[in-house]
């Protein structure tokens, strides 16, 4: 890996920025991310960042699964990101379509749509799973 | 004469094919009109539940919201056991209303936390979330989840609360209650906060009950009902408490009636656990629910929820309707954004503590004057918000 | 114990008698009153006026197989829940709206509409309800009949 990929890398590890996106889920996951930065838990003393734009994220956390209503838009977000960029499915809808799979209007996991780098099941996903597997997904980049 | 009026547009693509939830109409600065496009959430969870068993679906009802996630379980069950004339123990409705309670106490702290965000008062959001995670530890002990506590089954409750859970529910009801007294010293007494809330999105008592609305939002316009008053389930009608209301009509009001209410929960939680009868926690429930219907209310911490469900004598229900306050509300901000500024956009749909996921919805604003439209996102909508009222005095960073 | 309950049903005996069978008092608080669509407004009408059912709590639709029924939910401020169930054609499912007498029916009977495939007479101008706008026609979730492997197959992905 050459020198600029090197510093690149390690800015991320050190300050991931992070677009968070519900597709349509129950909101149990997104609060738990919510919480992930509060005090308690305080994600951002790991460097995490929450970004409102695709265009400055590194990491989509996307919490609920895929409804028919949005999935353009989630296509159109993860565009959005400059490369390289990593998609999280947070919680067991994200990561399957969960206890709404079969339902009429749910096309299932976030995967169904988008690449998905990490998947944090729980329902919700508690803010320390959370965490855990943010900082699983930096350590694989670490390793790359 | 109106000024240049220019937006912050969203990042978002104008030409989106997903319907923008709020369609707004502004005459020089004041809101004239506003359409509400729902439907962002729909899963189909109706359907699913004639599909699925009885069983299945409290599972699934849990999960029709993330916060309330006990009001739809406790709602569903009723209905069925009513429709099966199931007597449930004293002791599981005790606790049902144990976790009902706790679930309020959670759900009004996140209110307030996201009513602060919304109006640019980080701190209040770290502290309030901070003591929700108190009431998030409770829950997490006594029924093994954060979230989604899968209590309830047909016929009373999965688990048993044990006496030793008693002093430390207790000390951490002490505790709450001390910092819910100094939000309701800010809520009325902090200028910023007061100035910011007073005034905004007022509905009348006529106008609220004409249009449906429920909870803390219908009762912030002086409406005197509560579920759990006039219509009481669970232990409620051995409970003493106080029904609150208030006159303000706007979203100061809604304020009130939520930190009143959580006081109110301490209270009640005090009594439950002095008073929780011994017994058993659950009855056993027949696979197979007779023919037959019922309409199960609950006091949501959002408002009055309603589940209807039609039993066929088989194992899966015939009819599941489902209520929501939120839909029941919608319905009234509709009103209250009315003569507005489109800076208020965001506190009084926040005010209504809506069950949707607010931070991905897109707005689309119509200027009649200009003719013109934008479409952006929630997060540039009150970012705009905050600047607009700090340009006028009121700045919480102060 | 229930006295205010049958002096409601009472009540709408003595006006509608053809109704006397039709009424039950399920439990406290609960009332349930079946009419068909002919005296259906007159009987609602009576219900909000006579008796103080003013208050709209929801409508719930329901698939019969040989009818549609409509359970109209209302309360009447001290808890007491009476629901108005009438029924129209499956073939010609039509409805008139109630929204000039309650406004917040609207997103009630836009349900019926999406979900069902109801024609409701009346209803204002407005964004649909709960389904997305590339929801193929024809395609009416809640009805006995469908089941969404239908959507599946005529879905162009």
């Amino acid at each position: 890996m050459g020198v600029l990929s090197k510093i690149i890398n390690w800015s991320r590890l050190k300050s991931p920025w992070v677009l968070h996106f519900n597709t349509g889920a129950c909101n149990a996951c997104d609060i738990e991310i919510v919480a992930a930065l509060t005090p308690r838990y305080d994600l951002e003393r790991f460097g995490v960042q929450l970004k409102a734009t695709p265009r400055h994220a590194d990491i989509l956390l996307c919490s609920g699964p895929v409804t028919r209503q949005v999935k353009d838009r989630l296509c159109r977000i993860y565009e959005q990101m400059p490369e390289p960029k990593f998609v999280v499915a947070v919680g067991t809808c994200a990561c399957s379509g969960g206890i709404f799979s079969g339902c009429y209007n749910i096309k299932g996991g976030i995967d169904m749509v988008i690449p998905v780098s990490a998947y944090i099941p729980g329902c919700p996903a508690s803010p320390k799973a959370l965490m855990d597997g943010i900082v699983k997904l930096l350590k694989s980049l670490e390793e790359k | 004469m109106s000024e240049e009026f220019r937006v912050p547009i969203g990042p978002q693509h104008p030409a989106l094919k997903e319907p923008a939830s709020f369609s707004i109409a502004l005459k020089g600065e004041k809101i004239i009109g506003v359409d509400v496009r729902l439907g962002y959430n729909h899963r189909g969870i109706e359907k699913a539940c004639e599909e699925r068993t009885y069983v299945q679906d409290v599972y699934l009802v849990e999960r029709i919201c993330g916060i309330c996630s006990h009001a739809h379980s406790t709602c569903f069950v009723q209905a069925v056991e009513e429709i099966a004339q199931i007597e449930v123990p004293k002791r599981a409705l005790y606790i049902r209303t144990l976790i009902a309670e706790l679930e309020r106490i959670h759900s009004h702290l996140l209110w307030l936390g996201v009513a602060a965000h919304e109006i640019g008062f980080d701190t209040l959001l770290m502290f309030t979330w901070r003591d929700r995670e108190i009431v998030m530890d409770i829950l997490a002990e006594l029924t093994g989840n954060r979230v989604n506590y899968g209590i309830n089954a047909i016929g009373g409750v999965r688990r048993d609360i044990g006496k030793d859970k008693a002093p430390e529910i207790l000390k951490k009801m002490d505790v709450l209650e001390d910092r819910t007294k100094y939000y309701i010293e800010v809520a009325t007494q902090e200028t910023t906060v007061v100035n910011r809330l007073s005034g905004v999105g007022k509905i009348t008592k006529d106008v609220a009950l004409k249009l449906g609305a429920v909870g803390p939002t219908a009762r912030a316009s002086g409406i005197a009902r509560d579920v759990r008053k006039y219509d009481p389930y669970a232990a409620y009608g051995e409970l003493s408490f106080d029904l609150i209301t208030d006159d303000h009509n706007d979203v100061y009001g809604r304020t009130i009636v939520r930190v009143k209410e959580l006081m109110q929960s301490y209270k009640m939680i005090r009594q439950i656990l002095k008073d929780m009868p011994d017994g058993p926690i659950a009855v056993k429930a027949p696979r197979k629910i007779p023919a037959g219907e019922a309409v199960s209310r609950y006091e949501a911490p959002r408002g009055e929820l309603m589940h209807y469900v039609k039993a066929n004598g088989g194992d899966k229900p015939d009819r599941v309707k489902v209520r929501t306050p939120t839909l029941a509300n919608i319905q009234a901000v509709k009103m209250m954004l009315r003569e507005m500024y489109l800076a208020d956009v965001p506190i009084i749909v926040a005010a209504i503590d809506p069950c949707f996921s607010c931070t991905d919805r897109l707005i689309e604003i119509k200027d009649l004057d200009k003719k013109d439209a934008q479409v952006i996102d929630w997060q540039s909508l009150r970012k705009y918000s905050i600047d607009w009222y700090r340009d006028r005095g009121i700045d919480f960073k102060k | 114990m229930m006295a205010a309950e049958e002096d409601i049903k009472q009540k709408i005996s003595d006006r509608f008698p053809f109704l006397q069978e039709k009424i039950t008092v399920k439990r406290k608080r609960r009332i349930f009153l079946d009419v068909n669509m002919e005296h259906f407004k007159e009987v609602l009408q009576f219900a909000i006026k006579d008796l103080n059912f003013t208050f709209l709590c929801t409508i719930a639709g329901l698939d019969e197989m040989d009818k549609f029924s409509l359970m109209y939910q209302l309360d009447d401020g001290s808890g007491i829940m009476l629901n108005i169930r009438t029924s129209i054609s499956r073939e010609d499912p039509v409805l008139d709206s109630i929204t000039p007498i309650f406004p917040n029916a609207d997103i009630y009977e836009r349900e019926m509409v999406d979900l069902f495939g109801i024609k409701v007479k009346g209803l204002p101008k407005g964004e649909r309800y709960p389904l997305p706008d590339d929801w193929p026609a024809g395609q009416y979730p809640l009805r006995k009949d469908w089941k969404s492997e239908i959507l599946d197959k005529k879905e162009i992905i």
